[in-house]
């Protein structure tokens, strides 16, 4: 079917159209129709999936204009994985807010859900330039929407601050791509290779200063140091689902990197080849040790666990700027742990703030909470993955990580760097456990708050915690199935070559 | 010529970063009008300057401006608006929230009350002394 | 190939035990004890057949891959190291169970600690049975982990709490640097199979990362078995149960580090640098443990400090290197296993029976329970070293390896000078333990009434103590077989010539051990003075504090980091932002020799562009300098606004200037309406260093983008521009080609801005919706604000305009394909309109007129624009392929109908709405009218 890479560009937008319509009809009619254009979107990621596995890259010419007059989509086997990742974590955080009636605190959520899926989509999905900047604008404005979801003093301060920089990073980005079409003459990122493999000397160095700003700009949204002040207020600070689906919102910086530049500046690209790669790397692992410190240093439980995402990103970054196809497949192993496993620990920290009532997420000893054992099972579970230790996923993520490394010049600082962050996070985690479900008080003093007996809406708000970290023992038993298919996925994304002769494909576009 | 754009979009951009480092988010979003001009006149530019060929195809133009950049510009220059609403929009609702117009909904001057000035920085900065804390207790011996 | 699977069986099961016995101790209490038992005696059964071929003198290896691309495989392996630790394992677990049942009191949560004990008992096997150094390492990371859920049982207890997470930072934390040894030993072998890896010793020793690996490895294994000076997790592990002290402390968690050593012996033994490392690092355990065990008042603190100590017996005892220190090392492992888990059991009675563990209150406790008093003391004998019981036996070897190895050198010489110290100050401890417990006067203020304990309670210790006499007297019937199998699965070699006969005749390590038990005799005597300057001088010091001391200050640092960094302010935030873009721009250029600047011919400069650029530059400086008038510095900003238009205009790109002007006016309209409710004035706030700052960076940038903005212009590229001009009419339909690749080449570009528009106008919606902002009474001035704001005038006008706007914005609109406009354009100049009528006439006038809910427009404009595409996809073309055909009309003549002008339709009612909907809304907020509360200091 020629239409397949276009559909899950399309399911969303319409579904966010048909919410803004049915809108009269009220929420319950929203939360239907909006949960159901999520599922659907799941399921055709699935299809999608098994049929980039299976199949070649496809190519899609819009308006039938010829590559690279037109805009063209790509859909292949890295795009459908990211397309199935966000699948997942759309519906396990849309659930959540459902159940938990966060998504009436405000106008629009739904809407505003169902728009951010399609700047995401598209963005994966697309092979220009130009239009990455748009979809990168789409879906920023319905998160900064999305983010100040429900209001409050703190959460608009985090948004502003969130919308401000980011303004700045769509400023800069509009730079690079200008300096890199007035340079290259073109949007396509496949014609962009071809131009960039065949560089005349002389515009090198203005070539490399644009990549390294479209460098910057993704490593704005990836949160790499020293651009990621935005992140732990705003992840922090926003509601829990919104938080839960942010959790791929760095992911898309990190997956702008392999795309644009892993092709632009890939091995084709002579003198300029993964020439970003040592900053991507060095910056990942200050990025890290900075996380590593502040998941110690955090006060609160939500803070900690965004600054534990950043400690992710953080070694995406390093695996990605290790720019080999081991490393590569272990990123994107990695990616698909971290993501889910994050969006899962923001759900289940936001079902332990409720359950902690007015002690919220701060690192007091409180009552013992409703669910103890069960939400402490939980949490030691997904700190467990989150550290990397065995034997869940995080653990096999950072081993092959660290594997790729050890071909790496860098294998000394990335061995290090890792393995002491890894004891910062351990001691860290250990401590928060131990406050927040061990060091519970008997009896409760007069100035103590008075606990809630129940969590409401428990059961439900637990099926999307428990949907997103299945995951994670599921990247362990299937390991191998896995990992051969992220080796695919890795093996297809650094082929430029096939990349660029599959965009250029004469069978595509043409009027 | 091309060295006066040059000058003028530097300009823009100084004046803009300049106004977007402020305190205050009026200040902020002025700057950020300057930069979106800024990007404009640059991206524009960037499909090189020409003065005098027609804008529309005619049988007789001697040659063409390059189209893409000014296309890109179009959609750029709604890209901003779209964007500089949300923003201002947002420093409203910053100042009904926090009473301020400061970026970190801070009351700037004179002498800022821990009160109203905790902002953001509340979130970090540890409420009660470290000993008397969950963590910092029970890290100590005893 | 592989057909039996009993060792994964035998290894799982524990796992799937820890299950059960958590779910079904709330059927019955006992049942998680009983589900504990059968588990473990299951696990046993299933390595029975493997044993028997192990004691065959064969290995066994069950292989399955798990994940082959990092060479993980779900592998494990029986040989005769695998054997004695498996065996050491389950027989002591039993024990242990069987113990733990009657320990816990009706308080205790069984099925939890069975749980966890379960769990750490299958990590345990895990670690013993692997064959592959991955999963090994899975294995032993959970044994950090479940002997932290072990530690913490008593979770209400600071000191349970404080003791789990130093024990979990240490030993977890030692973990990663074995992580990092056990991926180097792969990187040189090539595999992470130990079958792979036992054979490269060689190659191993002689590659460059050996030391780097042995370093590591070391780590891994020093803070795991409570070397020095990662040694003091141990007794602060202490406030666990003490079956779990029994079990993890001693007997078999801290000897997996030295199990490690005997699995890497054949591969990393052998070289100076190992013996240095680990001998060194053994002698030092040895003997601050064996010092410090005998100052500790808490009897299970002497043992942990006596295990500490026999620990590092054993680690120099593989520092040596030779083969037959190796055996004295795994034969000691065994002793010690028995001795010291009866020892605690013990502890663990006398505990239970006193309720106190100080042995200066716990004293004569022989005639209480006389039984257990004899079991101890012959268990607290076998530790000293005394004749007959297996301790004397393993530590006769020990002293025999230390006189062997005393070689010629000073610090050889040293050797067997500081074993027989340390073998004084083991007598000395251990005879404190026999004589201040049992004998020794009478109980202080004991909280109960010692007695014998529950029967059951004490077969365990029967049982170890009957082996500790067996062993020792008839080692050869007993222990002998075992250890033969362990020492050939440990050197993968023959196994030396060894004799376990209790008397070699009068030599050097008897004397020896005579020297050390009359020595320990006469420290214990003089013990009192001797505590008294171990108050006052050494305790306090311990590296317990220091490591505190390190949390604490890890944490002041990670906090004082990250709080300087996150701040919580924009401003840094956007420096930081701003200051690497300056660096990464910078950086990219300098990356290449190449020029800043190209040859391209400029265009030249004439007076007029001089003029609009130099009225440009000016205006933005003075929308700087003015920056704090606010209305002022609007004014200022739209005229800049305007400038840009003009520049468009004369660079040919009269689409643009339309827009930007169009956009412009918009713009100042909502500046102006959202400065109502702001201050009017900036006040003065920044330091003068952050001026100057802001200004360098501001300086810098505005450089460097003009900088990059003459690299392009100065350079020639061939750009797509001529395919579009081409193809703009026979493919596009429309003459205006910027409007054509908007709505056709990459109308999907546009689509995606459209929809950015709704969505900011949807977003402003919801913002609006919540805000809580209050108009202000007056101006900044004090000025009242003029109430009946509607104008006659401007009404009349505006009214009048009205209609004419709109067709101006249809006009527009039609004839945007082909000239300057569009729906964009169009959509704007009709938003205008509406708004016009709104500000002059007042929102409710206007809503009696255009009763629209802009939402329905910002949908239908999606609608359209998709519907648009969809329809060329339901054509057979790809989305938003276009076509276009003319039609003639009459009257109108020939008009050209394009499927792009449906789109541009999208176009407008998106921009109409969203533009409506941001203003209208902004506007309908004057009507609130409240009062103002404007306190003093906020304006």
């Amino acid at each position: 079917m020629m239409h397949l890479p276009i559909l899950p560009i399309l399911l969303p937008l319409l579904a966010g159209i048909l919410l803004l319509l049915l809108r009269p009809l009220g929420l319950q009619v929203q939360r239907m129709v909006g949960f159901a254009a999520a599922f659907a979107l799941l399921m055709l990621a699935v299809w999608l999936f098994d049929i980039a596995l299976a199949g070649q890259r496809q190519v899609y010419a819009l308006g039938n204009w010829p590559t690279p007059f037109g805009i063209t989509l790509v859909f292949d086997q890295l795009a459908a994985l990211m397309l199935l990742v966000t699948a997942v974590l759309a519906v396990g955080a849309l659930w959540y807010a459902i159940v938990t009636e966060i998504d009436a605190q405000g106008s629009h959520f739904h809407v505003l859900f169902q728009m951010q899926l399609f700047g995401l989509n598209g963005a994966f999905l697309t092979g220009d330039a130009f239009n990455l900047f748009v979809f990168f604008e789409v879906l920023l404005l319905a998160s900064y929407s999305l983010l100040l979801h429900g209001g409050g003093k703190q959460r608009t301060v985090a948004g502003l601050h969130y919308v401000v920089v980011n303004l700045v990073g769509s400023t800069v980005f509009l730079f690079a791509l200008g300096a890199l079409y007035g340079a290259l003459g073109t949007l396509n990122i496949a014609d962009m290779a071809a131009k960039v493999a065949a560089l005349p000397a002389e515009r090198e160095g203005l070539v490399m200063a644009a990549g390294l700003l479209l460098l910057l700009v993704f490593g704005l949204k990836a949160a790499m140091f020293p651009l990621y002040l935005w992140l732990p207020a705003a992840y922090a600070r926003t509601s829990a689902p919104v938080a839960a689906l942010f959790a791929v919102m760095t992911k898309v910086g990190v997956y702008a990197i392999i795309r644009v530049h892993g092709t632009v500046f890939g091995a084709d690209a002579g003198n300029l080849a993964y020439f970003y790669a040592p900053w991507l790397l060095g910056l990942g692992l200050i990025t890290l040790v900075l996380a590593a410190l502040g998941v110690l240093a955090a006060f609160r439980l939500r803070f900690q666990v965004a600054y534990l995402v950043l400690a992710s990103v953080a070694m995406l970054l390093i695996a990605v700027g290790l720019h080999s196809e081991t490393g590569l497949a272990a990123a994107l192993y990695y990616l698909v742990h971290s993501t889910l496993l994050a969006g899962g620990l923001f759900l289940l920290a936001d079902v332990i703030v409720r359950g902690r009532g007015a002690y919220a997420d701060r690192f007091d000893p409180g009552m013992s909470l409703p669910h103890h054992a069960l939400l402490g099972g939980l949490f030691m579970f997904a700190a467990v993955a989150a550290l990397g230790l065995p034997p869940l996923s995080g653990f096999f993520g950072k081993l092959w990580i660290l594997q790729a490394a050890l071909e790496h010049p860098w294998r000394w600082a990335v061995l290090a760097t890792v393995l002491l962050s890894s004891a910062l996070l351990l001691i860290a985690l250990a401590r928060s456990g131990s406050v927040l479900f061990y060091k519970v008080k008997d009896r409760p003093d007069a100035a103590d708050p008075v606990l809630p007996t129940r969590i409401p809406a428990f059961g439900l708000s637990l099926v999307a915690v428990l949907w997103l970290l299945a995951a994670v023992p599921l990247l362990v038993v299937l390991a191998q199935p896995v990992a051969e298919v992220m080796q695919q996925i890795a093996a297809q994304t650094l082929d430029v070559a096939g990349y660029r002769a599959a965009v250029f494909d004469p069978a595509v576009g043409g009027k | 010529m091309e060295g006066l754009v040059a000058l003028s979009i530097g300009v823009l951009v100084a004046c803009g970063v300049y106004l977007v480092l402020r305190a205050s988010t009026f200040p902020v979003v002025m700057g950020l009008t300057l930069l979106s001009y800024a990007t404009n006149l640059f991206l524009f530019a960037m499909g090189r300057l020409a003065i005098g060929v027609p804008a529309i195809v005619r049988p007789d133009a001697a040659g063409y401006a390059d189209p893409l950049p000014q296309a890109l510009v179009l959609t750029a220059i709604v890209i901003a608006f779209g964007m500089t609403a949300f923003a201002i929009v947002l420093a409203l609702k910053a100042r009904g929230e926090t009473g301020s117009d400061h970026v970190d909904g801070r009351t700037p001057h004179p002498n800022p009350s821990p009160s109203r000035g905790e902002g953001l920085r509340g979130s970090l900065a540890p409420p009660r002394p470290l000993r008397e804390r969950g963590l910092g207790g029970e890290g100590e011996s005893p | 190939m592989v057909t039996s699977f009993d060792l994964p069986v035998a290894v799982l099961l524990p796992f799937v035990g820890a299950l059960l016995a958590a779910s079904f101790s709330a059927l019955h209490r006992v049942a998680a004890a009983w589900v504990a038992g059968l588990v473990t005696l299951g696990s046993l059964l299933m390595l029975m057949p493997a044993l028997q071929s192990v004691f065959a003198g064969e290995t066994v290896v069950q292989s399955w891959a798990w994940m082959p691309s990092i060479g993980l495989d779900f592998a494990f392996r029986l040989d005769g190291l695998g054997a004695l630790f498996a065996l050491m394992i389950i027989v002591i677990g039993l024990l242990v169970i069987l113990y733990a049942r009657y320990y816990l009191s009706a308080k205790d949560s069984m099925g939890r600690f069975f749980a966890y004990m379960l769990t750490f008992m299958g990590s345990m096997l895990g670690v013993v049975l692997s064959e592959n150094l991955l999963q090994l390492m899975v294995f032993w990371e959970l044994t950090s982990l479940s002997s932290f859920m072990l530690i913490s049982y008593w979770q209400h207890r600071k000191d349970a709490r404080q003791g789990a997470r130093m024990a979990l930072a240490i030993t977890g934390g030692g973990g990663l640097a074995l992580l990092a040894g056990i991926l180097l030993l792969g990187q040189m072998v090539g595999s992470y199979n130990l079958s792979d890896v036992l054979l490269a010793g060689e190659e191993i020793r002689a590659h460059a990362l050996y030391l780097p690996t042995l370093v590591l490895i070391a780590i891994g294994v020093f803070t795991k078995s409570a070397q020095f000076p990662f040694h003091f997790w141990l007794p602060n592990a202490m406030s666990a149960p003490t079956p779990v002290s029994a079990y993890l402390h001693s007997a078999t968690m801290v000897k997996a580090g030295i199990f490690l050593l005997a699995r890497f012996f054949p591969v990393l033994a052998g070289t100076p640098e190992w013996s240095w490392l680990i001998g060194t690092v053994g002698m030092l355990t040895l003997l601050v443990g064996a010092f410090v065990a005998l100052f500790q008042h808490d009897l299970k603190g002497l043992l942990a400090y006596s295990t500490i100590s026999h620990l590092g017996l054993i680690t120099l005892l593989f520092g040596l290197g030779t083969e037959l220190a190796a055996v004295a090392a795994l034969f000691h492992i065994i002793n010690h296993a028995t001795f010291k888990a009866s020892l605690f059991m013990v502890a663990g009675i006398i505990d239970h029976e006193t309720g106190t563990r100080d042995m200066r209150r716990i004293n004569g406790l022989l005639k209480y329970m006389p039984h257990t008093a004899v079991l101890a003391m012959i268990a607290a004998a076998a530790m000293a070293g005394v004749p007959l019981l297996n301790g004397f036996l393993s530590k006769e070897m020990f002293f025999d390896q230390a006189v062997v190895a005393s070689g010629e050198s000073l610090w050889g010489q040293a050797i067997p000078v500081m074993a027989t110290l340390a073998g004084v100050f083991s007598v000395a401890y251990s005879l404190r333990f026999i004589h201040d417990v049992f004998f020794n006067g009478e109980p202080i203020n004991l909280p109960k009434m010692p007695h014998e304990p529950p029967p059951f309670m004490r077969i365990p210790v029967d049982v170890l103590v009957v082996l500790c006499i067996a062993v020792g007297m008839l080692p050869m019937f007993t222990v002998a077989p075992l250890l033969a199998v362990a020492v050939q699965g440990t050197l993968q070699a023959a196994p030396p010539e060894y004799s376990l006969a209790i008397w070699h005749g009068f030599n050097e390590p008897l004397l020896m051990s005579f020297l050390a038990l009359t020595g320990g005799a006469a420290v214990y005597a003089v013990r009192k003075p001797l505590f008294a300057w171990y108050e006052s001088h050494v305790k306090g010091q311990q590296l317990r504090h220091w490591y505190d001391w390190k949390i604490d200050k890890l944490l002041q640092v990670a906090r004082v980091v990250t709080r300087g960094f996150d701040r919580g302010a924009l401003q840094d935030n956007l420096f930081w932002v701003l200051g690497f873009t300056l660096l990464m721009g910078l950086a990219g250029f300098l990356s290449s020799t190449a020029p800043l600047l190209g040859g391209r011919a400029l265009l030249p400069l004439d007076a007029v562009s001089l003029v609009v650029g130099a009225t440009l530059i000016l205006a933005s400086l003075l929308s700087v300098v003015l920056h704090r008038e606010r209305l002022i510095a609007l004014v200022v900003l739209g005229a800049v606004g305007l400038v840009v238009s003009l520049a468009f205009v004369k660079f040919s790109a009269p689409d643009l200037a339309l827009t930007q002007l169009s956009v412009e006016i918009v713009t100042i309209v909502l500046l102006m309406l959202a400065l109502y409710f702001l201050p009017q004035y900036t006040p003065r706030t920044s330091a003068v260093w952050r001026k100057w700052r802001d200004g360098i960076l501001a300086g810098l940038l505005g450089l460097g983008s003009a900088v990059l903005a003459l690299a392009v212009m100065t350079r020639e590229t061939a750009t797509l521009a001529d395919y579009f001009v081409m193809q703009s009419v026979p493919g596009g339909g429309g003459k205006n080609v910027v409007n054509v690749i908007l709505v056709d080449f990459r109308g999907f570009d546009t689509m995606g801005e459209i929809a950015v528009l709704a969505l900011a106008g949807l977003g402003i919606f919801a913002l609006l919706k919540q805000i809580k902002l209050y108009a202000p009474a007056t101006d900044s001035s004090g000025r009242m604000w003029v109430l009946e704001a509607n104008p006659f005038i401007l009404q009349t006008f505006s009214r009048v305009l009205f209609p004419l706007m709109l067709m101006v914005a249809v006009f527009v609109f039609l004839r945007g394909h082909n000239l300057p406009g569009g729906g964009f354009i169009a959509g704007l100049i009709a938003a205008l309109a509406i708004v016009l009528q709104n500000l002059a006439n007042g929102i409710g006038w206007t809503a009696q007129r255009i009763r629209s809910d802009m939402h329905s427009w910002l949908a239908a404009g999606l609608l359209v624009a998709t519907g648009t595409g969809l329809v060329a996809m339901a054509l057979g073309y790809p989305f938003l392929t276009s076509a276009y055909t003319h039609v003639h009309w009459p009257v109108v003549g020939d008009f050209e109908l394009a499927s792009a002008m449906f789109f541009d339709t999208g176009v407008f009612l998106v921009v109409v709405g969203a533009t409506v909907m941001i203003l209208v809304e902004l506007g309908k907020l004057n009507r609130l009218d409240a009062p103002a509360p404007v306190r003093q200091g906020e304006v």
